[in-house]
């Protein structure tokens, strides 16, 4: 059997407002019983799709930020998807979010106070990240699932997709989404609130999840003081144990680019409000 | 000026065996790097690369690791002729990627020639390992390969005692002459068309006026983890070999004793000759 794969995709990046770098990539992929032949085809349509679709990004420069725009289009449609980073900080959003997600981008404010051990409220959905990385990535590896609390459902689809068409078609997520069914869910009064998480990673060998978290504030009663970066490394088993609340319907994180053998894929990421307790 | 860049590449991938055939050309105006696909320049691209050569390795490694288990493997052969201006230049190149495990401890090997005798170390050795995390020992000896991971992230540390050197030897990203030099770098670094090209040293090789090394000393035969970095110090999560037992260590990198004659040249970087190091 034959699989054929064809693509084109167009990317820039933009620095303050000026245009420093831009791409054009194509190609074809032919897969049979002998392996991937690839080689750098061009078909015209999907490039004139990616060149539509470039031109309307061009309106979500942002001026004072640093602004990645990748276009594909394939078989499967045409993706887009712009990346703001603002000192140091980034978020990954679509043309239909982009308000929203830069708002939050411009609230998450740099800080110097230091982590506490205090329960973890993650917000803006971004208990979708620490679950990509402690059910998404196992489930990818086939490993065996872990317990998770019985009112907290992660739906993770997976399908063969690639990065490019030279690279291996992986069994990946295509999204995270959590849903809290009549979730426990009582706020502390002394609490860190996960804003922005800057990378995450998950090794399959020794089972440790590390997130290095960008943006979150240390809430104590009245009290808020925005912290500096930190890491949290925890194995995903302690992880499903400390998850003791959550409440609401589930929001979307602003965007996972999630890399593995060096193939880098956008998952889409929801969550509701998620309480941990790490020890 | 343009870059133009064509080449064939064959890949094996964890299992799947990779041909790619690509043509592209770059170029910079100002600030501003393009790059894009250069069809009619395929046509010109070199023949493909034969593949049995690398299922042969392949096959070599397997066997060689059968003892352990092979998380990863990826083995890459490849040719490309480039211009730049007047300058055109040919490489030939060879890669292995290597992740062996045993005992829920990992040995990883980067190798940029098919010379296995590394694998066949870390793998005889890993077979050894109880897996049990140990104090580094005082003093220590670093195999070739373990030194020449550590180069890149030297450079920006510049420790006492040694020197950190560009090695004279084939051309840069825009086919200028690599020349000796101990920085500011001269060279530019394009791994890929695809990529603007990067002031940084390439063929990195480190000298020291002690060349001695004690042979009687515990050996870190490879790394379990990448270089990295806490507290401003460097960070090797190595395997160590003290001749009875093989064990994993974390070893900070403090003060440099020895460093041998350079070997055999590693993938780190922009290319970092291996050489034994003592601690």
């Amino acid at each position: 059997m034959t699989n054929l794969y064809a693509a084109a995709t167009r990317d820039e990046l933009w620095l303050h407002g000026r245009l420093v770098e831009r791409r054009l990539a194509h190609g074809l992929a032919i897969e049979d019983e002998h392996g991937i032949r690839a080689a750098d085809a061009r078909d015209d349509a999907l490039v004139d799709a990616c060149d539509a679709a470039m031109d309307e990004l061009h309106a979500y420069v942002v001026p004072d930020a640093r602004t990645r725009f990748v276009v594909e289009a394939s078989a499967d449609g045409v993706t887009r998807t712009i990346v703001v980073t603002l000192a140091n900080r980034s978020v990954v959003t679509t043309p239909e979010h982009f308000e929203h997600d830069i708002a939050l981008l411009r609230d998450a404010m740099d800080g110097d106070a230091a982590p506490r051990s205090l329960p973890f409220l993650w917000k803006h959905g971004s208990a979708a990240v620490l679950l990509h990385e402690a059910i998404g990535h196992p489930l990818e590896h086939g490993q065996p699932p872990i317990e998770l609390p019985s009112w907290l459902t992660v739906d993770v689809p997976l399908r063969q997709r690639r990065a490019s068409f030279k690279d291996v078609p992986l069994e990946r997520m295509t999204n995270v989404v959590t849903r809290q069914h009549e979730a426990p869910f009582t706020l502390p009064e002394e609490r860190i609130e996960i804003v922005l998480v800057d990378s995450g990673a998950y090794d399959p060998l020794t089972e440790v999840v590390t997130l290095r978290i960008a943006a979150a504030n240390l809430v104590e009663r009245a009290r808020v003081q925005s912290m500096a970066p930190f890491t949290i490394s925890e194995a995903r088993r302690n992880i499903a144990r400390a998850i003791v609340g959550a409440a609401g319907e589930p929001l979307r994180y602003p965007g996972v680019i999630c890399s593995r053998e060096g193939q880098e894929l956008v998952v889409g990421s929801y969550a509701p409000l998620l309480l941990t307790e790490l020890a | 000026m343009i870059y133009s860049k064509r080449g064939s590449v064959v890949r094996w991938e964890n299992g799947a065996l990779v041909r790619v055939k690509e043509s592209g050309v770059a170029h910079e105006r100002g600030e501003l790097f393009e790059c894009h696909p250069d069809l009619e320049r395929r046509a010109l691209s070199p023949s493909d690369v034969d593949a049995s050569r690398l299922v042969e390795v392949v096959r070599a490694v397997r066997e060689l690791a059968r003892e352990v288990t092979i998380e990863r493997l990826i083995v890459i052969e490849g040719t490309a002729e480039h211009e730049y201006g007047d300058h055109q230049w040919s490489d030939h190149t060879q890669r292995i990627h290597l992740s062996l495990i045993r005992a829920r401890k990992r040995a990883l090997l980067d190798l940029a020639s098919f010379d296995l005798r590394d694998v066949e170390k870390v793998a005889a050795a890993l077979a050894r390992t109880d897996g049990v995390e140990r104090e580094a020992p005082r003093r220590l000896r670093l195999a070739p390969n373990v030194t020449a991971a550590l180069l890149p992230s030297l450079v920006a540390i510049a420790p006492p005692n040694v020197r950190l050197v560009q090695t004279a030897g084939g051309v840069d990203g825009y086919g200028a002459p690599v020349i000796e030099s101990a920085g500011p770098w001269p060279n530019a670094y394009r791994p890929s068309y695809r990529v603007r090209p990067v002031r940084m040293p390439l063929r990195l090789r480190i000298e020291c006026d002690v060349t001695d090394i004690e042979r009687d000393r515990p050996t870190a035969i490879a790394l379990t983890a990448p270089i990295s970095m806490m507290d401003a110090q460097l960070l090797a999560r190595v395997l160590i070999d003290d001749g009875q037992r093989v064990f994993p260590s974390t070893v900070r990198i403090a003060r440099i004793d020895a460093v041998s004659a350079p070997a055999a040249l590693y993938p780190y970087g922009g290319g970092s000759f291996g050489a034994e190091m003592m601690l």
